[in-house]
This record gives C-alpha cells, sequence and structure tokens, in this order.
C-alpha cells in the first residue's frame, strides 16, 4: 500500500492503474469516468474508420470494423457467462447451446423458414422467453447437483441440442412412425437457416448512410448490447442478489448457513447468463443474416471460457479485455491460424496454474492458504452480536448486519 | 412385436461391443474420480491418442512394406505402443496440469482439464491429421463374421468384447486382490488418513493415472482394429458416453462402471434399433440427466452424493 496521498499528486491514468493493485484496478477501470469516455471513443470507431477510408484511401475499413463488431458480440457473451461462473460459480459447459437457442429462435420468427417477420421487439420478447424457458428447464433439475455435475448435464444439455438441431429439418421417426408432416422442417438441419432479417433502421436515422452501413449499424448495436450488459453487471454487483451470488460462489454451505436460498440465487444466475447469452445470439444471427449449426459446436464454449479467465474471473473489463485479445490474436497472427485452438488451450492450462485470477481479477480458485485467525475473528464478531442482541432495541441488530455486509433471507424450508 | 424378437439378439450383440468399449474407458473416469474426485475432462482424448499410436504402428508396418514382420507381432507392437504411449501420456498430464492444483477449487482442475482435452485434440488436428486416418486393419485381422443363428457378427468385434472382459477383470483382481490395490482404495477412502498410513499418495495417484489410461490407449487400439478410421475428434464423444456410463454405474465404483457400459451400450443400440435411429445419441445423455436427477449416486453407489 502506497503511503503517499494519490490525491494531492498529479498522477497519470497508466500510473495510477500500476499502483492501484488488482481490486483498485477493476474499481478504476469500472468507473464512469473511465466507462463513458471508453464506450463514447469505441461508439466513434466508425467513423474514424471511415475518415481513414475517405482520405487516406485505407482498405482495411470495413474489415476492422466487422472484427470489432466480433469483439463487442464476443465482449457481451464473456460477459454473460461472467455472470455464471464469475459471480455465481457454475459451471455452465452448454453456455454456447443458449446463444445457439437465441439465434435460432430469432431465425424461426424472422424468416421464411416458418413464414413468420415479427417486427424487432416482439422478436426480441420471443428470444428472451424462449431462452429463459430453456434455461429453467435445464437449470431447475440440475442445479440441484454439485458443480462438477452440473457441469456435466449442461455439457450434455448442450450436446442434446446440437443434435436436435441437426435432426429436425425432417419429420422425426419414433418407433418407426413418423411424427408431423413429412414436409416439416424446423431447423433447416446442417444448412441452418439462410436469409434471416437483418434489423431494420428508418431509413433517414443519421450517421448510417456511407459504405460500411449494415456494418457500421451492427457494430453500434453490438456495442450497445455490451454497454448495456457491463452497466448491469456493475449494478448486480453491488446489489443484494450480487452480494448472495458472491457467497455462494465463496462458500455455498456458509451462504445456506447464512440464510441465503442458494437454489433460488443460483437459478436466477444460470437463468439470466442464459437470456444474455440468447440476445447476442440473436444479434449473430441477424448480423450474419443465418443460423448455422457449425457456430454453435463445443470448441466456442470453450473460446468464450478462455475469454472470462484470462481476463479474470468476476472482473468486468477482464472479461472485455479477454474477448478482444481473444477474438483479435488470432487475425493478428495469420500465419498460426492453424495454431489457434493449440495456443488458447494452453494458455488456459497455464493461466489456471500459474495465475488462476487471469489478467484483471480479483478472485483465485485457489484455496486460501492460511485459515488461521479467521475462526476467531467470527467468534468475536458473534460475540458482539449476540451482545448487541441481548442489548435492549432491535435496531441495534440491523445495524450490525448492514455494517457486516450480511445477507438474511428467509431460510429454505424443507 | 415379431420384428422386435426377429432383431433383438443382433441389436443386442451390437449394444454389448459398444458398450464393452464404454465401459473400457469409463474405468479411466471412476478410477480417477474415486481418488481424486475430479473429472478427467481429458480422457477421451488419452484414448483418441491411443487410436492414433496404434495406427502410426500399423502403417509404419503395413505401408512401407514390411512383409517379413507377421500381422500378430504388428498388432502386439500397436497394443504395447499404444498402452504405453498412453499411459505415460496420463501421467504426464496428472503431473502438469493437475497435480500444482490438487488442493485447489474443485472447478480449476476441470478447467485445466478442459484446456488439455482441446489441447490434444488440437495438436493431433494440426500436426497429424485433420481427417480420418484409415488403419489397414484387413491386413492385420481376419476378417471373418461369425454366425449364431439369425445372429451375425465380425470375429472383431467377439474379440473387442472378450478383450475388454478380460482386461477388466484384470484390473478387478488388481484393485481388490492386490496390497497396491488396497492402497489405491484406501487412498480413495480417506486420502489424509491413508497418508497417515505410510501410503506414498502421489504414487498412486501416478499408478492410477498410468493404468486408466493404458486401459484407454487399449480402447483406442481396439476400436482401430474394429473399425479401421482413428479422427481427432474421435475421443469427445465417447470420452462422455463413458462418463455416462461412469455415472449410470456410480462414479468411483469400479465394476458400477463396468455394468454401467454395458447397460448405456445396450441402451443405445436398443434405443437407436427399435425407436429412431437419428436421436441415438440423445438417449444417451438424457439417460445421464436422468441418472443424474433421480439417483445421482448412480445404480452401484454407497453413499449419497453430497447435494447443493
Amino acid at each position: 500500500v502506497s503511503t503517499e496521498p494519490l490525491s494531492g499528486e498529479r498522477t497519470s491514468v497508466a500510473r495510477r492503474l500500476w499502483r492501484a493493485g488488482a481490486f483498485g484496478r477493476n474499481r478504476l477501470l469500472t468507473s464512469p469516468q473511465f466507462l463513458v469516455p471508453f464506450f463514447a471513443v469505441a461508439a466513434a470507431l466508425p467513423l474514424l474508420t471511415q475518415y481513414l477510408v475517405d482520405n487516406y484511401s485505407w482498405t482495411g475499413g470495413e474489415y476492422w470494423l466487422r472484427i470489432a463488431t466480433t469483439c463487442a458480440m464476443y465482449a457481451s457473451l464473456a460477459l454473460a457467462l461472467n455472470l455464471a461462473v464469475g459471480y455465481a460459480g457454475l459451471l455452465n459447459l452448454g453456455f454456447i447451446a443458449f446463444f445457439g437457442i437465441g439465434s435460432y429462435s430469432y431465425a424461426l420468427v424472422a424468416s421464411d423458414q416458418m413464414h413468420i417477420h415479427l417486427p424487432l421487439w416482439s422478436a426480441v420478447a420471443v428470444v428472451i422467453a424462449v431462452t429463459a424457458c430453456m434455461a429453467l428447464l435445464v437449470a431447475a433439475p440440475a442445479l440441484r447437483l454439485r458443480g462438477d455435475y452440473l457441469a456435466i448435464v449442461t455439457l450434455a444439455f448442450g450436446l442434446i441440442m446440437a443434435e436436435l438441431v441437426l435432426d429436425l429439418d425432417r419429420a422425426p421417426t419414433l418407433f418407426g412412425r413418423r411424427f408431423g408432416p413429412a414436409s416439416l422442417n424446423i431447423t433447416g438441419g446442417t444448412e441452418g437457416i439462410h436469409v434471416v432479417d437483418p434489423f431494420k433502421l428508418p431509413d433517414n436515422f443519421p450517421l448510417i448512410h456511407g459504405v460500411a452501413l449494415q456494418t457500421r449499424t451492427y457494430y453500434w448495436v453490438a456495442l450497445g448490447l455490451t454497454a448495456l450488459f457491463v452497466f448491469c453487471m456493475m449494478r448486480w454487483r453491488n446489489s443484494r442478489t450480487g452480494r448472495a451470488w458472491l457467497a455462494i460462489r465463496e462458500d455455498e454451505l456458509a451462504a445456506r448457513v447464512m440464510g441465503v436460498n442458494t437454489y433460488r440465487y443460483r437459478l436466477m444466475a444460470f437463468t439470466a447468463s442464459a437470456v444474455m447469452a440468447g440476445l447476442v445470439g440473436m444479434l449473430n444471427a441477424a448480423y450474419l443474416h443465418n443460423a448455422f449449426p457449425g457456430n454453435y459446436d463445443v470448441q466456442q464454449t470453450v473460446l468464450v471460457f478462455i475469454m472470462v479467465i484470462l481476463g479474470g474471473l468476476a472482473s468486468i473489463p477482464g472479461a472485455i479485455v479477454g474477448a478482444c485479445l481473444v477474438t483479435i490474436l488470432p487475425f493478428m497472427l495469420q500465419q498460426l491460424i492453424f495454431y489457434k485452438y493449440v495456443v488458447f488451450s494452453v494458455v488456459l492450462i497455464v493461466l489456471m496454474i500459474f495465475r488462476p485470477q487471469g489478467l484483471l481479477g480479483t478472485v483465485s480458485m485457489r484455496p486460501r492458504q492460511v485459515m488461521g485467525g479467521t475462526v476467531e475473528l467470527f467468534t468475536e464478531l458473534a460475540d458482539s452480536e449476540a451482545e448487541l442482541a441481548r442489548a435492549p432495541g432491535a435496531p441495534a441488530m440491523a445495524e450490525v448486519e448492514a455494517t457486516s455486509g450480511a445477507i438474511v433471507e428467509t431460510p429454505e424450508s424443507g | 412385436m415379431a420384428y422386435f424378437l426377429q432383431n433383438f439378439p443382433q441389436q443386442l450383440i451390437n449394444g454389448l461391443e459398444t458398450g464393452s468399449l464404454y465401459a473400457l474407458v469409463a474405468l479411466g473416469y471412476t478410477l480417477v474420480y474415486g481418488i481424486l474426485e475430479m473429472l478427467n475432462f481429458a480422457h477421451g482424448d488419452v484414448y483418441m491418442v491411443g487410436g492414433f499410436l496404434a495406427a502410426g504402428v500399423a502403417a509404419l508396418f503395413v505401408h512401407s512394406g514390411v512383409t517379413a514382420v507377421p500381422a500378430a507381432l504388428v498388432v502386439v507392437l500397436m497394443i504395447v505402443a499404444a498402452m504405453a504411449g498412453a499411459g505415460i501420456l496420463g501421467v504426464a498430464i496428472e503431473r502438469v496440469a493437475y497435480r500444482p492444483l490438487r488442493n485447489a477449487n474443485r472447478l480449476a482442475p476441470l478447467i485445466t482439464a478442459i484446456g488439455v482435452s482441446l489441447l490434444l485434440e488440437s495438436v493431433v488436428q494440426v500436426r497429424v491429421s485433420p481427417a480420418p486416418v484409415l488403419v489397414p486393419n484387413n491386413a492385420l485381422v481376419p476378417q471373418l463374421v461369425v454366425h449364431l443363428g439369425s445372429v451375425a457378427t465380425p470375429l472383431t468385434a467377439v474379440v473387442l468384447l472378450a478383450t475388454c472382459v478380460a482386461l477388466m477383470m484384470t484390473l478387478d483382481i488388481f484393485v481388490f486382490r492386490t496390497q497396491f490395490g488396497s492402497a489405491m482404495r484406501a487412498t480413495a477412502q480417506d486420502r489424509e488418513a491413508a497418508s497417515f498410513m505410510g501410503i506414498d499418495i502421489d504414487r498412486v495417484i501416478m499408478v492410477t493415472f498410468l493404468v486408466g489410461s493404458a486401459l484407454a490407449g487399449m480402447g483406442g487400439v481396439l476400436f482401430s482394429l474394429r473399425f479401421a478410421t482413428v479422427d481427432f475428434f474421435m475421443g469427445f464423444l465417447i470420452g462422455i458416453k463413458a462418463f455416462t456410463a461412469a455415472v449410470i454405474g456410480g462414479i468411483g465404483n469400479i465394476r458400477g462402471a463396468m455394468v454401467g457400459g454395458f447397460l448405456l451400450g445396450v441402451l443405445e443400440s436398443l434405443g437407436g434399433g427399435f425407436i429412431s435411429t437419428e436421436f441415438q445419441d440423445v438417449f444417451a445423455f438424457l439417460a445421464l440427466i436422468l441418472v443424474l436427477l433421480v439417483r445421482p449416486q448412480g445404480l452401484f453407489g454407497e453413499k449419497p452424493l453430497e447435494r447443493a
């Protein structure tokens, strides 16, 4: 801890970041003073590329804008996964399935596949409803299981979804009988669903005229989604719900003993994360104009996991940095493109062993080395609480609760 | 009904064959889970590497036209290479990726295991072959078809089944009848107490990985000889199916894993044969989810699992 007062001297932002330590860095990077300029600069990126294209005959404008759009989508996806894994400690290996469910449910209500073309906001409602229902369907039974079993059940769910997507381009046959008409084709099988409706914007919308009209629009939508997710994650982090999630991640038994209804909070985290992934999936389907089964395979899940762990579990700026690194690096190192997964898997292993908290994270998956002192501290606190409880007047107890940040809920019945 | 009766024996045999392979791989999961309580996600890929080693040895002798070497010797060399290679690989994985995290949170080694799995797959894909590699099995093993009444099955399938059963019986004797086996069981029961009794825990864990991975390597050899092809992704699905089998039998329980493997194989084969071919894999995963939800300790698991 530095003894010099930080506010008194004129220090550069970089210096303050360097000195702040893991917690301080996260706090600085999630402060409005940093986030607002960051998103403002990011939003101005298409204008910059347009300027370079117009005045310096740069040819890479559209290309890099597309990469930036992909970055923004992956950042949103990493934030969504961070909610489940980083906040609540739920290892959801079927995560990408929800991304796929979002894509397919949007593609089904906004293409010629079912001859339905819903307007944008109704489609958003459909996507949210479908992903939430699917998430509850998996999570309600699966969350009764312990961590690594949850991972396996969600993985199995992801594989079942992948199988269904491939097989539901024809009417399913069970016991030698075909169910549904012969012409039934829901998912388009290996070909996916083509010609999905793009997002429609009014023609006179400002700033979207020019070369990369479509790309630019999607970039802003993706960036807006990222900003929305960042905002939500920050709000949740300091809410009662967020504290309950962190408590569950740290020690589920302890959280339950404190009166947290762990099942309900885990269900909330899982569903919220799935719905967020579904929204990104919807955006992705509209951006690519299709829903294609190859975009939702298991390797994609691992890729998003690498983003989250590289950036740092539970860290909001970490998820964005991780997503950008994992997305941009393969484009920078074109010669090594075949070794993409080799490099990423080595990075994942090495990080887990030597720096489990990632680049910007504060959470380590290692156990605390020293437990000494903790027990005494707890008993001391309990004594003082008991004393306060004995004293007349209830507010004292509530105050202790408030200052110690305890989460007190009606205990689980049964 | 007549259709069912007529085809049931054939489907049963097919199911037992795939089931024996599941059981062999499931043993690796269950051994490691029993001792370390961790899910060795990379186990299916160790099986894949075993298959590739066997394919490499076979290609070396058959394609280079070394006809002086009898086929039986080539098969033996394939087995030795695959079992030794897979065994050493398993030990190396444990040493590098799991041991540093042995006392960490449950999720940390699971994530490194996913990393190792992706690493093995991508290295084989990039360095060896992105496409399936053919194994010249017709030059190595007799391609006979055995007829038993209405049932017809290749001789290799029968050999596969018999080899798996023999290996499982050997493992069972090793774990339940030898001194080292009792050290393994003691470690599985209570690692700390076992170390107080003078058991070298690191050595037990090493041998567990060696044995489990060697069995998976043997599984790879059997698969390559029976189906004549190996590819870099072949370990993924069988890994998950084998894990399913281990869970059905009660994870950590060796005999349970064997029974679970056969059960899953037969279930899949009957489901695929009589209900719907296209949803064959879906049945296996539904079985996994159902078992986990209804009886998470599996068919033969002693203690009910700690619930979240």
